[in-house]
């Protein structure tokens, strides 16, 4: 019996979880997640693509149904690994001129792919990106390096407690050892350890030389009242990719994808030729 | 109203009145809220004025995410809103609130979405408990079990290393070694391994290739610093790398490089080396980083002059002292290595013998520390000469055999009459009557099918050719083929 590899496209594929929908000829619009959930946080968005696009959804090492052995903490140390990975699920996919949506930190991830490869991206939509999220001088933020350790701390109280390896302990105080798995098995699943160090990796990072790199047609897609990312920050995100377009959505909070995915979904088709 | 009838009332109690249901609101042992779908308040309980230190009037209108620490906010943002959105709920949530007096409330929260009769999110109910107490005991244990995974894992790290570094039989394979440790221990997206050569400069010896080039743009100055400090040097920002270093920034962002940390082997008297971590990110450098990368430096830099005196000891085992050429040992094995070769391939092979003429006056007369310059000088000349592969060897007191794969009897002979010009030039190291000169004998062996020859025989043939060139009037060249 000869045990034949799998070509690397396939594992990559598997890796992060990729799904295809929508026709397979047309321009390909590929959908990238943020810190804390999954490919699902598109559920409301990516479908309303499928008539007229070739629909790539993916969860990010980590997260989702992705392959967590693949989890190499050197390489996810930045977000260049996941650069990396979207470069290679667009070559796994033989995928050009695509249209990349990336909400949050996945906006980053995007744009760093596209600095890195020009040739495979067509358009970029950022959907309430931030370079940076740690205020200084000069840069708006908002966020002080204290609030970022309260986040992991906030971490820590909500998926470490009831991480499996801590449920014997806890089990004394609360007889629901169900818990933990509820949290984590049921939406936007992600691995507490590795959720841990995505959240330095996502809110340390310090990305605001790249934007000037970006050749690909960008879209800014600004929240009204985003905590995460205010619109100064998107304003600044604009004003440092030439030629990009700057869009105030009504959509109040940091994720238009779950409270107004109807504006969302007008302003990336407004865009696209 | 409900449709269903309250069980007090099946068991035949009697109904309570409305204000009874007010106070169970009002005043229950947890916050309790309604919000909008969006999650701007709506109702309040008493309990959760009382808590949060505001009044109602503050507190309808407002988003709950408000009430939240900056913390709070972007748990709420990345993850609570997005699951309660998606699962219609969420238990037991971690958050915290900023009181009207600036303290903070940890609460847990349980929160659930009513659909209204189209289906649609409707309100959204959510009941707060006071989880301070819970909080710090977690948290303490947390705490406690990083802290003891911590230095499990430190234990751990540095013993791989220190099996992996054991078993590294050159200076390079340590490097590369270290390489690897490092960038495990440090979750560094590379790292490069620098040895310092017997010029004092730096060689790449193991790791990211684009290291040579960061030395020339600014790394290089860093690297002496690290050395000379003894301390562990950080650049944990390109913003920190352009004030210190100004253009280093610039060529580490080129690289998708944010920040490095670097390390020496060794003491500043007795400098090994560096090694560096490259981050793909800011880094703060803190002492635990630090710690560790000393740590790692400090095992190899142990195991590396282990791995240096074994070097060096192996190569004085193998060459002579005085000349640096290969010593008879090795010449030994070159020649098995090189019979096996031509044996296999059907390649001639050649093998010069040496002698030199007029040696032994120079020694009697001048004494030997001339004659060891005239066998330093002599062994200069020869490598000078030799064919690139081909390994000369000082065989005994003034004798000197080379080895020569893939020569016929010809390109023996070639080779011998070169040695043979350039012995005879007049010599630096002693006065001008004294010359010398040398008498060669070759032997050129062609194997044929099945056909073995010893070492021995092919030094014994070529030393008597060397013979006949002594006998013969010295100063020539006796070719002998096998």
């Amino acid at each position: 019996m000869t045990i034949t590899q799998p070509p690397p496209s396939a594992s990559v594929l598997r890796r992060n979880n990729v799904a295809l929908s929508g026709v397979a000829t047309a321009r390909p619009i590929v959908f990238a997640h943020g810190f804390g959930c999954s490919q699902e946080m598109w559920s409301t968005v990516a479908p309303r693509f499928e008539s007229d696009h070739r629909v790539v959804l993916f969860d990010a090492v980590g997260a989702g149904a992705s392959d967590l052995s693949a989890y190499d903490p050197a390489k996810y140390d930045s977000l260049h690994g996941y650069a990396d990975d979207l470069l290679e699920i667009l070559e796994a996919l033989g995928l050009e001129d695509v249209v990349f949506v990336g909400h949050s930190v996945a906006a980053m991830v995007g744009l760093l792919a596209a600095v890195r490869d020009p040739s495979r991206f067509g358009a970029l939509v950022l959907v309430g990106p931030s370079p940076r999220y740690v205020k200084d001088d000069e840069y708006p933020g908002p966020f002080e390096q204290a609030d970022i350790d309260g986040l992991l701390d906030a971490l820590d109280a909500n998926y470490l407690g009831w991480s499996e390896t801590m449920a014997p302990v806890i089990m004394g105080n609360f007889d629901r050892p169900e818990l933990g798995e509820k949290l984590t098995a049921s939406f936007c699943s992600v691995d507490p350890e590795i959720a841990r160090h995505f959240a330095r990796v996502t809110f340390l990072s310090d990305n605001r030389r790249d934007l000037e790199g970006v050749r690909t047609p960008t879209l800014v897609l600004q929240c009204s009242e985003d905590a995460i990312a205010p619109t100064p920050v998107g304003r600044y995100v604009h004003e440092h990719i030439a030629g990009s377009r700057f869009v105030q959505l009504a959509a109040t909070g940091h994720c238009p994808n779950l409270s107004a995915p109807d504006e969302l979904v007008e302003q990336i088709r407004a865009f696209l030729p | 109203m409900s449709l269903h009838s309250p069980p007090w009332e099946l068991e035949g109690e009697s109904t309570p009145s409305h204000a009874t249901y007010v106070e169970l609101f009002e005043d229950a042992p947890c916050g309790y809220l309604t919000t909008t779908p969006d999650g701007v308040i709506t109702r309040v309980n008493r309990t959760f004025e009382k808590w949060t230190g505001h009044d109602r009037k503050t507190l309808i209108g407002t988003p709950f995410m408000d009430l939240l620490t900056a913390s709070g906010q972007l748990f709420h943002e990345t993850r609570y809103a997005m699951v309660l959105k998606l699962a219609g709920e969420v238990r037991e949530v971690a958050l915290t609130l900023e009181c009207a007096d600036g303290s903070e409330l940890p609460i847990l929260v349980n929160a659930i979405a009513v659909t209204g009769r189209d289906g649609q999110p409707d309100s959204i109910r959510t009941a707060v408990f006071d989880a301070t107490e819970r909080q710090d005991y977690e948290r303490q244990l947390l705490l406690s079990r990083r802290e003891a995974e911590a230095s499990e894992t430190r234990v751990r790290v540095l013993q791989d290393a220190s099996s992996a570094f054991g078993a590294a039989e050159s200076a390079d394979a340590l490097a590369l070694a270290l390489v690897g440790s490092a960038r495990i221990a440090l979750r560094a997206s590379s790292a490069a391994v620098l040895l310092a050569e017997s010029d004092g400069t730096l060689r790449l010896a193991a790791g990211d290739e684009e290291t040579p080039a960061l030395l020339d743009r600014g790394l290089l100055g860093l690297a002496h610093q690290a050395i000379e400090s003894g301390e562990v040097v950080a650049l944990s920002s390109l913003e920190q790398a352009r004030s210190i270093v100004p253009g280093l920034d610039d060529a580490l962002h080129e690289r998708r490089m944010a920040a490095l940390t670097i390390a020496a082997l060794g003491t500043s008297t007795e400098s090994l080396g560096v090694i560096i971590c490259f981050f793909g990110r800011d880094r703060a450098s803190d002492h635990e980083t630090r710690d560790m990368q000393s740590a790692l430096a400090r095992q190899a830099a142990q195991v590396l002059r282990r791995v240096r005196l074994q070097e060096e000891l192996e190569h004085r085992a193998l060459h002579d002292q005085l000349t640096g050429l290969a010593n008879r040992k090795m010449l030994e094995e070159r020649l098995e290595q090189s019979i096996a070769t031509s044996a296999r391939s059907g390649r001639p092979l050649s093998l010069v013998f040496l002698d030199l003429d007029g040696f032994k006056s120079i020694n009697d007369e001048l004494g030997h520390r001339v004659g060891d310059k005239v066998l330093t000088e002599v062994a200069d000349r020869l490598q000078g000469v030799t064919r690139a592969g081909d390994r000369v060897a000082r065989y005994g007191g003034d004798e000197f055999v080379v080895v020569c794969d893939d020569a016929d009897e010809s390109a023996g002979a070639a080779i011998a009459e070169r040695y043979r010009l350039e012995v005879r030039r007049p010599l630096a190291s002693v006065p001008a009557r004294y010359t010398i000169a040398a008498s060669i004998g070759v032997v050129t062996w062609t194997p044929r099918t099945g056909d073995v020859v010893s070492a021995d025989r092919l030094v014994r043939v070529a030393d008597e050719a060397m013979y006949s060139s002594k006998h013969g009037g010295r100063d020539r060249v006796t070719s002998v083929t096998l």
